[in-house]
C-alpha cells in the first residue's frame, strides 16, 4: 500500500508522471506496468518515506528522481527481488545523501547490486549488511562511493582490490578501517598487509576461510563455468584457464575468486610459474610445509602456481580449486 | 519537471566491442555501471573521441534515424546470404557490426571536417540528417537552421557571402574603406547548403571558392572561414535542379550519400514522433556534442595515428592504375590516357572505337570514361582512415577502403554504360546502381591483384624499394647493374603482352626509375 505522502506527491504531477509512462511503453513494448506500480508502492515508497522523515521539503525532489529510476530499472527488467532490497533495507539508511542527491545516490546503490549480481560467487547479501551497517558514518556521495567499492571486494569482487585499496585513502581513517571490516588498529597498518598479502584481510574468521582454499568453477551442466575439466596456467593476476574452447582469467584473494573473460591469445602467454615446494600425499596437499585437505584423487592432479596463489586441476573435477601460496 | 531522459540516453556500453584487446585493468567505479545514470559533475568521465564519435552513431541510428539501412556489411566468419527474386540478388545478414552509410558517412565527414552530399527524394531526411550533424558540432538547433542556407534560382553571392555597408558605398574614398556585413554561416563549423543544384551557376562559382580555399571574397575584402564540415543537400545527384552544378563544384564534394527508402515497418516510431511531439536533433545528448577542440584532435589522430599498411597501398595503386590508360588517346607513352582524349573534345565514341586488341571484357578500364584523380585519392585514404578510426582500429583494412571507396568514386569515376561489362545481363543493375559497381569494380580489381599475386611477386615494387633505400655510396658499377635489371625488365614486361593499365603504370614507374639512375650515373661520372 503506497503511502499517503507518496501518493499526494504523485497526484500533484499527475499528468507529467502518466506521460512518462506512455512514452515509456512506446519506447520499450514489454514494459511490464504492474510490475512498475507494485515497485513503487512497496520500493519507491520507502526511499521517498525516508527523505520525507529526514527532510521533508525534499521529498518532492525525491520522488521525481525515485519515479524516473523506477521507469528505467522497470525497463530494463531489473525490479526483482535485490533492486526492492536496496530500495527498502539500503537506501533508507541513506537518506540525508538521498534528500541532497536522490538520483545519484540511489543509482549508485542500485547499479552496484546489479553489477555485482552478474559475477558468479559473490556475496551481494553481505554487501547489502555492510553498506547499512556503514551508513551512519558516511556522510558524502563520495564516502559511499568508496565504502561501496570497498565492500564490493569484500564481498568478492576480486578484481576490485587494488582499486578499493586506493580509494580507501580518501577515508577518514576510521571509516577506512570499518569499511574493511576492521574492529581495531591503524589504517596505514591495515592498508600495507593488505598490499603485501592478497590473501591476508583484517577479519580473522575470513583468513581462517580463506585458508582452507577456495573452489571455484564447475560444470556448465550443473550451472557451472566449464565445460571440460579445465586447464590452467600462471598469469600476472592469478591464472589463464582452459575449458573446452573458453579461456578465462582467474583471479582469486582472500575474499573469493573470479573468473573473467579471456582469449586464446592471452592463455597462450602464461607468465613464468612460480617455484614452490608443493608435496601431493594422500588425501592432502603440503604447500610448503603446509598440510591442507584435497579431495581429488592424486592421479592427473595439476598444481600450477603463480606470484600469490596455487591452482590445482585434476581430469576429475571441473572445478579449480585455489590455495593461498605463502 | 524536466524532461524524462529515456530518449537522450547514449550506450553505456563499448559501442566496439570489436576493438583489440587492452592490457587487463580492472577499474574500481565499474562497480556504478548499470542501467540507471550515476554521472554527476566531476565523476564524469569523458569517452575517447573514438568512442564518443561511435556514441554518437548509435544515438543517430538508435533514436534518430528512424529506418537504417545496413549497407555498409562486415563479418567475422561465415556470414548467412540468401539469394532472392528472380534476379537472385544477395541479402546478406553479416556477421559483424555493420553500418549505415546514410548516417556513418556523413559522420565521417563530421569527423574530418569534409564535404558531404545527401542525395534523394524529398522528404527522406536529407536535411534532417545535416541539421544533426550541425547540432553535434555544439550550434543550437536554431543557429543551424538559421544558418542553413537554401538554394533557389535568384541567390546572389550578396546572399551568399555578405553586402558591402550601404553607407560605406556612399562615402568611401577607396575600397578599404567599405566594410563587408559577413554573412554569418561562414563563421560555423557545419556548413549546411540545402539544393545546391538550384543555385545559379555565378553563385555556385564564389561557392565553390569558398568550399575549395575556405574563404569568401566580396570587393577585395576576404572572410578567412574556421575549418568546418559541408553538408550539401540535392533531390537528385544529376544536377536535375534548376541549374547544372559547375564540375569543379562537384568535384569539391568528397563522398556522396544516398538516403535510400522508408521502411513502413517502422510506421509506429513514426507515429510515436508525431505524438509525443519528438524532434531528434532537439534531443541530441551532451555527451556527443563535439566541441571545435576535439574536432581538431580527432583530425589529428584520424591523419597520424591510423596508418595504411604497405600491402593494402599496393592494391590501392593496382585498383587506381586500372582507369587512366587510353592507348589510342596519345603519340607519346605519356599521353595515351583518357585525359588527353577528354581534353581533346574528340568524340568518346570514335577514340574508343580504335581502341582494338585488349579483351574489352577483361579490362577493367574499359568500364570507365575517365581516371582517378589525386584529390579523389587522397580523400579516398582519408576516408578509409576515418572509418578505420571509427572502427577502433589503428590500421586500415581492405574491407574499410571497399567500404569507402563507392561512395567517395560516386560522381568521379565516371562508367562508360556502352562497355561491354555492362552489356551482359547479370550486370545490368550496375547500369544504375553506381555503388554496387564500383564496390565490384574494387573486387575484380583486387581478384586480379590476387591473380597475378602481386603480394608475393611484385619486381617494380622491389625495385622501387631498392631505389627508395637511397643511393649514397652507390658506385658507378651497382648504378650500371641496376640500369640494366630495370631495362632487363621492361622487355620482360612488354614481351608478347597487351597493355593493360596497370602494367602502363609500371612502365612509367620503371622509367622513372631509369631516369634517376640515369642523373645519378651522371654526377657519379662528374665526381670522378
Amino acid at each position: 500500500m503506497i503511502s499517503a505522502l507518496f501518493a499526494s506527491l504523485l497526484a500533484s504531477g499527475r499528468p507529467g508522471f502518466n506521460r512518462r509512462v506512455a512514452e515509456a511503453r512506446r519506447r520499450y513494448p514489454g514494459f511490464d506496468t504492474a510490475a512498475f506500480g507494485s515497485f513503487l508502492s512497496t520500493a519507491a515508497d520507502a526511499v521517498v518515506s525516508a527523505v520525507a522523515a529526514h527532510a521533508p521539503d525534499r521529498a518532492g525532489p525525491a520522488a521525481l528522481a525515485v519515479f524516473d529510476l523506477a521507469l528505467e530499472l522497470t525497463a530494463h527488467k531489473h525490479t526483482g527481488t535485490l533492486a526492492r532490497q536496496v530500495w527498502t533495507d539500503v537506501a533508507p539508511h541513506y537518506a540525508s545523501l538521498l534528500a541532497q542527491q536522490p538520483a545519484v545516490t540511489l543509482g549508485m546503490l542500485t547499479n552496484a547490486v546489479l553489477h555485482m549480481q552478474k559475477v558468479r560467487g559473490v556475496r551481494v547479501a553481505e554487501w547489502l549488511d555492510w553498506m547499512a551497517q556503514l551508513a551512519p558514518q558516511t556522510g558524502t556521495l563520495q564516502q559511499l562511493s568508496v565504502c561501496g567499492q570497498i565492500c564490493a571486494w569484500r564481498a568478492g569482487m576480486v578484481h576490485f582490490r587494488q582499486g578499493a585499496i586506493a580509494a580507501a585513502e580518501q577515508l577518514p581513517e576510521a571509516l577506512a578501517l570499518a569499511a574493511f571490516g576492521a574492529i581495531e588498529g591503524e589504517w596505514p597498518v591495515v592498508r600495507d598487509a593488505l598490499l603485501r598479502d592478497p590473501w591476508w584481510t583484517p577479519e580473522a574468521a575470513v583468513r581462517k576461510r580463506a585458508a582452507a582454499g577456495i573452489e571455484v568453477g564447475s560444470f556448465t551442466g550443473f550451472g557451472g563455468g566449464f565445460s571440460e575439466p579445465p586447464e590452467v596456467r600462471p598469469a600476472q593476476q592469478g591464472f589463464w584457464v582452459r575449458s573446452g574452447e573458453r579461456h578465462a582469467l582467474l583471479m582469486a584473494d582472500a575474499c573469493g575468486a573470479v573468473l573473467h573473460p579471456a582469449s586464446a591469445d592471452e592463455y597462450a602467454h602464461p607468465q613464468p610459474a612460480v617455484n614452490a615446494t608443493v608435496i601431493i600425499e594422500a588425501g592432502c596437499v603440503v604447500l610448503n610445509g603446509r598440510r591442507t585437505p584435497l579431495d581429488l584423487p592424486a592421479e592427473g592432479l595439476k598444481v600450477v602456481c603463480s606470484t600469490y596463489a596455487v591452482a590445482l586441476t585434476s581430469p576429475y573435477s571441473h572445478a579449480i580449486r585455489v590455495l593461498p601460496l605463502r | 519537471m524536466p524532461p524524462f531522459n529515456l530518449f537522450q540516453r547514449i550506450s553505456k556500453a563499448p559501442t566496439n566491442p570489436t576493438a583489440p584487446p587492452k592490457p587487463r585493468q580492472f577499474d574500481v567505479a565499474d562497480l556504478y555501471q548499470g542501467p540507471l545514470n550515476v554521472a554527476h559533475g566531476e565523476d564524469a568521465t569523458a569517452a575517447p573521441l573514438d568512442e564518443k564519435l561511435r556514441q554518437a552513431y548509435f544515438w543517430i541510428v538508435n533514436n534518430a534515424i528512424i529506418s537504417p539501412h545496413y549497407d555498409i556489411e562486415y563479418n567475422r566468419g561465415p556470414a548467412q546470404s540468401y539469394a532472392v527474386g528472380d534476379s537472385k540478388r544477395a541479402l546478406n545478414l553479416p556477421s559483424a557490426q555493420s553500418y549505415s552509410s546514410f548516417v556513418l558517412l556523413p559522420l565521417l565527414t563530421f569527423a574530418t571536417r569534409r564535404k558531404c552530399l545527401f542525395v534523394g527524394g524529398p522528404g527522406r531526411g536529407k536535411t534532417a540528417s545535416a541539421i544533426l550533424m550541425g547540432v553535434l558540432s555544439g550550434a543550437s538547433v536554431k543557429q543551424v537552421k538559421r544558418a542553413m542556407q537554401h538554394g533557389h534560382p535568384q541567390m546572389t553571392v550578396a546572399d551568399l557571402l555578405g553586402n558591402p555597408l550601404p553607407a560605406d558605398l556612399v562615402n568611401a574614398q577607396n575600397m578599404d574603406d567599405i566594410r563587408i556585413a559577413w554573412r554569418a554561416w561562414l563563421g560555423m563549423r557545419v556548413k549546411i547548403i540545402d539544393e545546391y543544384n538550384r543555385i545559379p551557376p555565378r553563385t555556385q562559382s564564389a561557392l565553390l571558392t569558398l568550399m575549395g580555399d575556405n574563404y569568401a571574397e566580396v570587393l577585395n575584402h576576404i572572410y578567412e572561414c574556421p575549418d568546418a564540415a559541408w553538408y550539401l543537400t540535392a533531390n537528385d545527384d544529376q544536377g536535375g535542379g534548376t541549374y547544372e552544378v559547375i564540375e569543379a563544384l562537384r568535384d569539391r564534394i568528397d563522398v556522396i550519400v544516398q538516403a535510400l527508402a522508408f521502411n513502413p515497418r517502422f510506421l509506429g516510431e513514426l507515429l510515436m514522433r508525431i505524438e509525443e511531439n519528438l524532434k531528434p536533433e532537439e534531443l541530441v545528448p551532451a555527451e556527443i556534442i563535439f566541441t571545435p577542440e576535439e574536432v581538431d584532435r580527432m583530425v589529428e589522430q584520424i591523419r597520424a595515428v591510423v596508418v595504411v599498411p604497405p600491402p593494402l597501398r599496393r592494391r590501392l595503386e593496382f585498383f587506381t592504375s586500372q582507369f587512366e590508360l587510353l592507348e589510342t588517346a596519345g603519340g607519346q607513352f605519356e599521353y595515351m590516357t583518357k585525359d588527353t582524349a577528354r581534353l581533346s573534345g574528340f568524340d568518346w565514341d570514335q577514340v574508343v572505337a580504335a581502341d582494338s586488341g585488349r579483351d574489352r571484357l577483361k579490362d577493367l578500364g574499359c568500364q570507365t570514361r575517365n581516371g582517378i584523380s589525386v584529390r579523389n585519392l587522397m580523400t579516398l585514404l582519408m576516408y578509409a582512415k576515418a572509418l578505420a578510426y571509427f572502427r577502433g582500429n589503428g590500421e586500415i583494412e581492405l574491407d574499410d577502403m571497399r567500404q569507402v571507396l563507392p561512395f567517395v568514386l560516386h560522381d568521379k569515376l565516371q562508367p562508360d554504360l556502352d562497355a561491354p561489362f555492362f552489356g551482359l545481363p547479370e550486370n545490368a543493375a550496375y547500369r544504375t546502381d553506381r555503388i554496387s559497381w564500383l564496390r565490384r569494380l574494387f573486387d575484380l580489381s583486387n581478384a586480379d591483384y590476387d591473380r597475378l599475386d602481386l603480394d608475393q611477386h611484385d619486381p617494380v615494387g622491389e625495385l622501387a624499394a631498392q631505389f627508395e633505400a637511397g643511393l649514397d655510396d652507390l658506385s658507378e658499377r651497382d648504378v650500371l647493374a641496376r640500369l640494366n635489371k630495370i631495362e632487363r625488365h621492361v622487355s620482360e614486361q612488354i614481351k608478347g603482352r597487351k597493355l593493360y593499365g596497370h602494367l602502363y603504370d609500371d612502365l612509367l614507374k620503371l622509367k622513372y626509375l631509369h631516369q634517376r639512375y640515369t642523373n645519378y650515373l651522371v654526377w657519379v661520372r662528374s665526381q670522378s
